[in-house]
């Protein structure tokens, strides 16, 4: 690859010299829009976020397709293989929420970021939006991939009447989980950390817990919640289980509960810590 | 323009940045220099919000950086020259910039042409070298079109023919009435084209003030050439004269030629050159630097 080198003579150098002012209330309001903007600019940007895209939609064709065929010791619907790979694409989500921030320290972005706008709940608030968008794109993006591979595969469609709620229900735990990612790698700081200790939270520690721990109290786990946003009662749960199980809207609350303390507990962080 | 006032950052025990109060003054370059570990990154960082001092203040024209309505278009910064996604492409990092500050887009084009980067634009800053890397980092600074410049080693990784460029553009943008705050290794370099400089070493303030005024004080050497200069040298020392060998000659401090002569006449000793050799700013900032260097060579 050749290097370009500057062969023509510098430009005029013109500093603006204009009049100092001093932030406003309103200018930080105007300042967010940017601020969404310029978050936005850089997830759509970099291969990190394509490429998750693509295995939320690839994996849920795939799995979908592949119980929808290979399954067939019981009866399969649409309405119900539909929602099998959600609970991966919320972990997909937590991911990119992670990349969001966590990319930004690991290559040192974050000291300008923050050296463009000092008032840093500017950007935790693009950042969290973008995060939530990112979240809700790739929980689409799931779902259609995980309804599309049952109707290739071609199951019948089943009980519809509590799919529209299960699709609204399994939207909100991507974006929550999006956010989620975004405030650990505010708290974390480190991409790799954020990520490794979410999959073995999510997939191997809370196991374990719900082996050891009463159904009354499992039912807390960040995860268990999460997952269990798109179930409405029925499903691999023992009756035990049932019994206590939260309502969904009980079960947002949980996961948007622990949500909320890493993203504020990321923002006190941010304000705190000198960035390098 | 920007006043440091009494700046103070410790980390642990150990104190970075000392009560560093120092002016920079709009319509010229002020360089900022020390050995490594002297707190120089820290106070740039300082200047900008990213590290919040312990103690101190940092204000432009009166206004702190987090207070200003747009810092990016008022100071633009260059800490890092490697601190770009290396999955992005350069128009689009960029346009990040441009968009978090409110810059019309149309600046993305006229920054990387003036850099000179507009053929590399939509190639990923991965596979730029470091004086690419630096050029983006210049552009990034320059988007918001500020009126101060605040760069910390910006020649590093560049050809000469970058730093040549860079020293006219630096020179030229003061010239119109900016501010530049520059740190740099590269004394010679920055002692070419910087009015001021602001000297620190183990975090304290050594000296600011012109380039002038330090190179004014500078003491006169004697260089002397002999063929007998282990005589020369005893006969130097019992006289009380400091001495350095240096390339087959030395170089005598706090001394006259007029006594050289002398002390070289009376022990009839030939002496081939005897010149008086005026001290480059280089030598009186290391000599000014050195008692506070964390890590000298021999």
């Amino acid at each position: 690859m050749t290097t370009p080198h500057a062969t023509t003579m510098p430009s005029a150098a013109t500093p603006n010299l204009r009049h100092l002012e001093t932030r406003t209330p309103r200018g930080d309001a105007r300042a967010v829009a940017g601020a969404l903007e310029s978050e936005w600019i850089k997830a759509v940007t970099v291969r990190a976020t394509g490429t998750i895209l693509a295995l939320a939609l690839l994996g849920g064709l795939a799995v979908s397709w592949s119980v929808s065929t290979f399954v067939t010791d019981r009866v399969q619907y649409v309405a119900d293989v539909g929602f099998l790979w959600t609970g991966v694409t919320a972990m997909l989500a937590a991911i990119a929420g992670v990349l969001l921030f966590g990319s930004e320290v690991q290559h040192g972005t974050l000291a300008s970021t923050l050296a463009a706008r000092p008032a840093r709940w500017i950007i935790v608030l693009a950042k969290t939006l973008v995060a939530a968008t990112v979240g809700l794109v790739l929980g689409a993006a799931g779902l259609a991939a995980g309804f599309g591979g049952a109707v290739l595969a071609g199951l019948e469609a089943g009980d519809t009447s509590s799919v529209a709620t299960t699709i609204g229900w399994a939207l909100l735990y991507t974006t929550l989980s999006a956010v989620l990612g975004l405030g650990l790698s505010m708290v974390v700081r480190n991409s790799t950390a954020a990520i490794g200790g979410l999959l073995v939270w999510a997939f191997v520690v809370e196991n374990l817990f719900r082996l050891f721990l009463a159904d009354e109290i499992a039912r807390f786990l960040p995860f268990v919640a999460g997952n269990h946003l798109l179930s409405d009662g029925s499903g691999f749960e023992s009756a035990e289980a049932l019994a206590v199980a939260l309502t969904r809207p009980e079960n947002a609350l949980v996961f948007g509960g622990y949500t909320l303390v890493a993203l504020v507990l990321g923002t006190v962080l941010l304000y705190r810590r000198d960035t390098n | 323009m920007i006043t440091v006032t009494h700046l103070t950052k410790k980390y642990g025990d150990r104190l970075a940045v000392d009560d560093l109060t120092f002016p920079v003054a709009a319509g010229r370059v002020t360089g900022f220099v020390g050995p490594n570990g002297a707190g120089k990154s820290t106070t740039m960082r300082m200047m900008v919000g990213l590290t919040r001092p312990d103690r101190g203040d940092v204000r432009y024209s009166g206004i702190r950086y987090r207070d200003l309505r747009h810092p990016a278009r008022t100071v633009g910064a260059v800490l890092e020259a490697r601190s770009m996604h290396p999955g992005r492409t350069a128009r689009n990092h960029l346009r990040a910039a441009a968009a978090l500050s409110g810059i019309p887009t149309r600046r993305v084009e006229h920054v990387l042409a003036d850099v000179g980067l507009e053929t590399a634009a939509d190639k990923r800053t991965g596979t730029f070298s470091l004086g690419m890397r630096q050029r983006l980092a210049l552009a990034s600074a320059l988007l918001g079109e500020p009126q101060v410049l605040l760069l910390d080693e910006p020649s590093n990784g560049l050809d000469p023919d970058g730093i040549r460029w860079l020293r006219d553009y630096l020179a030229d943008f003061a010239t119109r009435g900016g501010t530049v705050f520059v740190s740099s290794h590269l004394i010679s370099e920055l002692s070419m084209f910087a009015h001021d400089l602001v000297v620190v070493g183990g975090g304290r303030l050594l000296a600011a003030e012109s380039v002038q005024a330090i190179t004014g004080r500078n003491d006169i050497d004697v260089r002397v050439e002999t063929p007998q200069p282990t005589e020369l040298l005893e006969h130097l020392a019992a006289a009380g004269i400091a001495a350095e060998v240096r390339a087959d000659r030395l170089i005598l401090r706090g001394t006259t030629r007029a006594a050289v002569s002398q002390i070289a006449f009376d022990n009839r000793i030939h002496v081939l050159e005897l010149t008086d050799v005026s001290r480059s700013l280089e030598d009186s900032l290391l000599d000014m630097t050195r008692p506070t260097a964390e890590f000298a060579s021999a």
